[in-house]
């Protein structure tokens, strides 16, 4: 199998480059046995691949050690589920498994849409097929995971103790599930360009496309937040790491895109902009795989630094001239049909949405790229870190969060007096009040309280619009106002699974406004030694030492602290934070030691403790942290994975014309077709 | 003679060009490090003492504001952590601790918060700082996104002032471009006699 795997990547690569030739020689010369040609080979492309990435599993759970890439990335006693999740681990697999994403998404976006899209499809197949031959090319020449040893080792390497770790094994796949959607439709944004067919048809083909890709970078991102909050011990989860903020900017670009959509939708704007978001978000991809590839920015997330960088940077000036060349050779193709009525309408508050998502991925950008600017034009070093990154986000994060109430009240077209006090007073006056409460109370973060305030204003404007729309069926339909809810978002999914995607990011800045109130102690304490503390709420917590002990565990040797939590007096938990040195199957270390935090974990707060070292035998130096509001990350995160999944289910046909209204037929008219019919 | 398309197009491939260049070395030199458990590069060589002799004041500050003043000094063994965190998370780090000593040490000295930060600046370069200094060449980094928002907020407001005051409409492109296979002698023909009709 193995072999047969490590053949197959060459023959998907001759697939690819035939895909590629054929499919644009075909749709140029418009030949059409060229276009099914290579239309087949990137069916059998797909194929191919699928084996391909076959052989590399077999290869990696039979721990077959003569290929550089299962020795470098396993070892014999490494547990079966990690020996799997390996595949993305490395430089080399994770590249296979870009192309094989890759290459699944193309061949359902080329079959589902074989019928659809018969303008567009003869230029997506060779596109698509174009973006896989470059990743099977950096794989055969570049990073080929069938690379092997000179000598057959006793064991492997092993995998790094932070990527052992649930959260490292479901991360990687959805980042790239994420990742590899922009590229479908980027190439539909390709042949729509070509064959300036620019209408809203080819956006209806992607729209899905990007919704997915929005779907799991939202998944994936959040599991990254929480792999780093469990696993890298540094007290938090979101650090601007360059390549943390490479995820994040096809995420608000293709949040943007979400938005701006519907305007060209409802109004005809916005053609040209639109074209730049899907184009710009695929191409943040690449830029995202080439940050995390090339070392030209150091992160703690990045593979090992190869000469792989180039072929993506190369890539992506080749993508980026293509595409610019395309786009302004059509602008008169793209020019706007609509004009605006109204300086105080939902397209306009669109637009301002747009501004300051891009805004923000533009504020990332830079900050990531300031650091090599700084270099090139100084000649000195500098480093872009956190405070940075939040100085200038969080005022455009709050101008955001203001627009995500602002949106849906407005009505589209133009906005009267009337409608908007009807609309806003309310959720105002909701906002307000958080607002004067918190203050009341004696919060004198300012950002924190205008997140909060904001944040009631937000709830209350996305409430107003489930009251209203349930009531309405309530008093149509006669339903129950818990069945008049679920039908209204049932039949209403784009809307309502919206306005579920808002709730979730309201609940996510209320987390990251709690962070002001962390706090965090270093500490020293000896076996039945006692640390007080007092939190951000004022509750008085107490920790004893258990003691320090070291054991032996499946593939490690574990050295572990245990602290006795008290709260106001009360016992709450005991939390014990280690650090393991990880062994190979002949006991010889691997890796530097790594930690393992311990988290109580409560709606309110979390307490985070950190085994910083050890003196003798029984003293533990630690770090003990209050995070408020943890908790609150990850369900913000699935409320906006919820809502996602909402907006992209798919609305059956058949129950979409229940859902309408039915004139009955005249009953000759029925008898007449009946007759017909038979 | 060039257009303005054709400049920024050449602009573009300089600048991408440049950028190129200036990469190459920067990849070459990080292939040859050892790294990390996240194949961070790690260097023990990197710390470099800062040491500034006693005043013999007292120490200039509490636990609190010395942690504090950690969190805004850039710990040098490659990862993106402060001081303050890599000393307390990763008990392999070599450079953290070592940083760390001397921060007590000049807090015990009797120097105050920025006359540390300067002490880190003059041995480690501006590198150190966990947020680039706002002055000078920095205050592009620190105040771009502003203006460039700015210059959006900008494009966005007369965008939507065109479009709410439309000009006047202009002929259809489509019957401006069709391509007409008469003389001028022809066409001034159909001209007037589309006159006498309007008339």
């Amino acid at each position: 199998m193995i072999l047969i795997g490590e053949l197959s990547l060459w023959v998907a690569l001759l697939m690819a480059a035939w895909g590629t030739t054929a499919g644009f020689a075909g749709a140029y010369t418009q030949r059409t046995e060229l276009i099914a040609s290579a239309r087949r080979a990137l069916f059998a492309m797909c194929a191919f691949v699928v084996l391909a990435s076959i052989g590399l599993w077999t290869a990696l759970l039979t721990s077959d050690f003569s290929f550089r890439f299962v020795a470098s990335y396993t070892s014999a006693n490494l547990p079966s589920v990690y020996k799997f999740t390996a595949f993305w681990a490395g430089q080399e697999g994770s590249l296979l498994f870009w192309a094989l994403i890759l290459s699944i998404y193309a061949t359902i976006a080329v079959y589902t849409g074989r019928k659809t899209n018969r303008e567009l499809m003869p230029w997506v197949v060779p596109t698509l097929s174009a973006i896989a031959l470059f990743f099977i090319l950096v794989l055969c020449f570049g990073a080929n995971p069938y690379a092997r040893l000179d000598w057959i080792p006793p064991d492997g390497r092993g995998l790094n103790p932070q990527l052992q770790n649930p959260g490292m094994a479901a991360h990687p796949p959805n980042l790239y599930l994420g990742y590899i959607a922009t590229a479908i439709p980027f190439a539909f944004a390709v042949a729509a360009l070509i064959t300036r067919r620019l209408d809203a048809e080819w956006l209806s083909s992607v729209r899905r496309w990007v919704l997915l890709s929005w779907f799991f970078n939202t998944v994936s991102i959040v599991l990254g937040m929480w792999w780093a909050y469990v696993e890298l011990g540094w007290g938090g989860y979101w650090a601007w790491d360059p390549v943390e903020n490479a995820s994040f900017l096809p995420w608000l670009i293709n949040t943007a895109f979400l938005h701006s959509i519907m305007v060209q939708e409802k109004r005809g704007m916005l053609r040209k902009w639109n074209v730049t978001l899907v184009v710009s978000a695929f191409l943040l991809s690449i830029f995202g795989t080439f940050i995390t590839r090339s070392g030209v920015i150091s992160s703690v997330h990045a593979f090992s630094q190869s000469a792989v960088g180039y072929w993506f940077l190369g890539f992506l000036i080749i993508a980026i001239a293509a595409t610019a060349y395309l786009v302004s050779t059509r602008l008169s193709d793209l020019r706007a049909r609509a004009e605006l009525e109204s300086m105080v309408s939902r397209e306009a508050t669109f637009l301002f949405n747009n501004l300051l998502l891009c805004g923000i991925a533009f504020s990332i950008l830079w900050g990531t790229l300031f650091p090599i600017l700084s270099e090139a034009v100084r000649g000195t070093k500098i480093t872009v870190g956190p405070p940075f990154f939040n100085q200038v986000n969080i005022p455009l994060g709050l101008g955001l969060l203001a627009l995500t109430g602002i949106g849906p009240l407005i009505a589209w077209r133009r906005a009267s007096v009337r409608n908007l006090r009807r609309q806003f007073t309310g959720p105002v006056v909701c906002g307000v009040l958080v607002g004067v409460a918190l203050l009341a109370f004696g919060m004198r973060a300012y950002y924190s309280v205008m997140s909060y305030a904001l944040g009631g204003f937000v709830l209350a404007t996305i409430l107003q619009e489930f009251q209203k729309g349930a009531s309405a069926r309530h008093r149509m339909y006669g339903e129950s106002y818990p069945m008049a809810l679920f039908r209204l978002v049932a039949r209403n999914r784009r809307r309502y699974g919206g306005y579920i995607v808002h709730i979730g990011v309201v609940v996510l800045f209320a987390a990251f406004a709690g962070l002001a109130f962390k706090k965090e102690f270093d500490v020293t304490l000896r076996a039945g030694q006692q640390f007080s503390a007092v939190d951000g709420f004022g509750d008085h917590w107490t920790f004893v030492s258990q003691g320090v002990s070291d054991y032996d565990e499946l593939n490690r040797h574990t050295t572990a602290v245990l602290l006795e939590a008290r709260r106001n007096g009360k016992f709450v938990g005991m939390i014990k934070s280690e650090k393991r040195q990880y062994i190979d199957s002949q006991g010889n270390p691997t890796f530097e030691p790594a930690t393992e935090v311990g988290i109580l974990d409560k709606p309110h707060e979390d307490v985070y403790t950190v085994l910083a070292g050890v003196i003798g035998e029984d003293t533990a130096e630690m770090r003990i942290t209050f995070n408020p509001l943890v908790w609150w990350v990850w369900y913000g995160g699935m409320i906006m994975a919820l809502g996602g999944l909402i907006v992209m289910w798919p609305q059956a046909e058949r129950r979409r014309a229940q859902a309408g209204y039915m004139a009955p037929l005249a009953p000759g008219l029925v008898d007449a077709g009946a007759e017909a019919a038979t | 003679m060039p257009t303005r398309r054709r400049f920024l197009a050449t602009l573009g491939a300089g600048v991408a060009t440049a950028s190129l260049a200036r990469m190459l070395p920067a990849q070459q030199a990080m292939q040859g490090m050892n790294t990390g458990t996240a194949n961070v590069p790690m260097d023990e060589a990197r710390y470099r003492p800062v040491r500034l002799p006693s005043r013999g004041t007292g120490p200039s500050m509490n636990q609190a504001q010395r942690d504090a003043l950690e969190h805004k000094i850039h710990c040098q063994c490659g990862c993106n952590l402060d001081v303050f965190t890599c000393r307390t998370t990763d008990f392999s780090c070599q450079v953290s601790p070592p940083m760390h000593h001397d921060v007590m040490a000049l807090v015990e000295g009797g120097y105050s918060g920025q006359e540390i930060i300067d002490a880190f600046v003059n041995v480690y370069g501006e590198r150190v700082l966990m947020e680039p200094e706002k002055r000078g060449f920095n205050l592009a980094g620190w105040f771009m996104p502003f203006v460039a928002l700015g210059g959006g907020t900008a494009l966005v407001i007369a965008l939507l002032r065109r479009w709410r005051h439309p000009a006047p409409a202009a002929e259809p492109d489509s019957v401006a471009q069709l391509p007409v296979s008469a003389t001028t002698d022809e066409l001034k023909r159909l001209d007037q006699l589309v006159r006498r009709d309007d008339e």
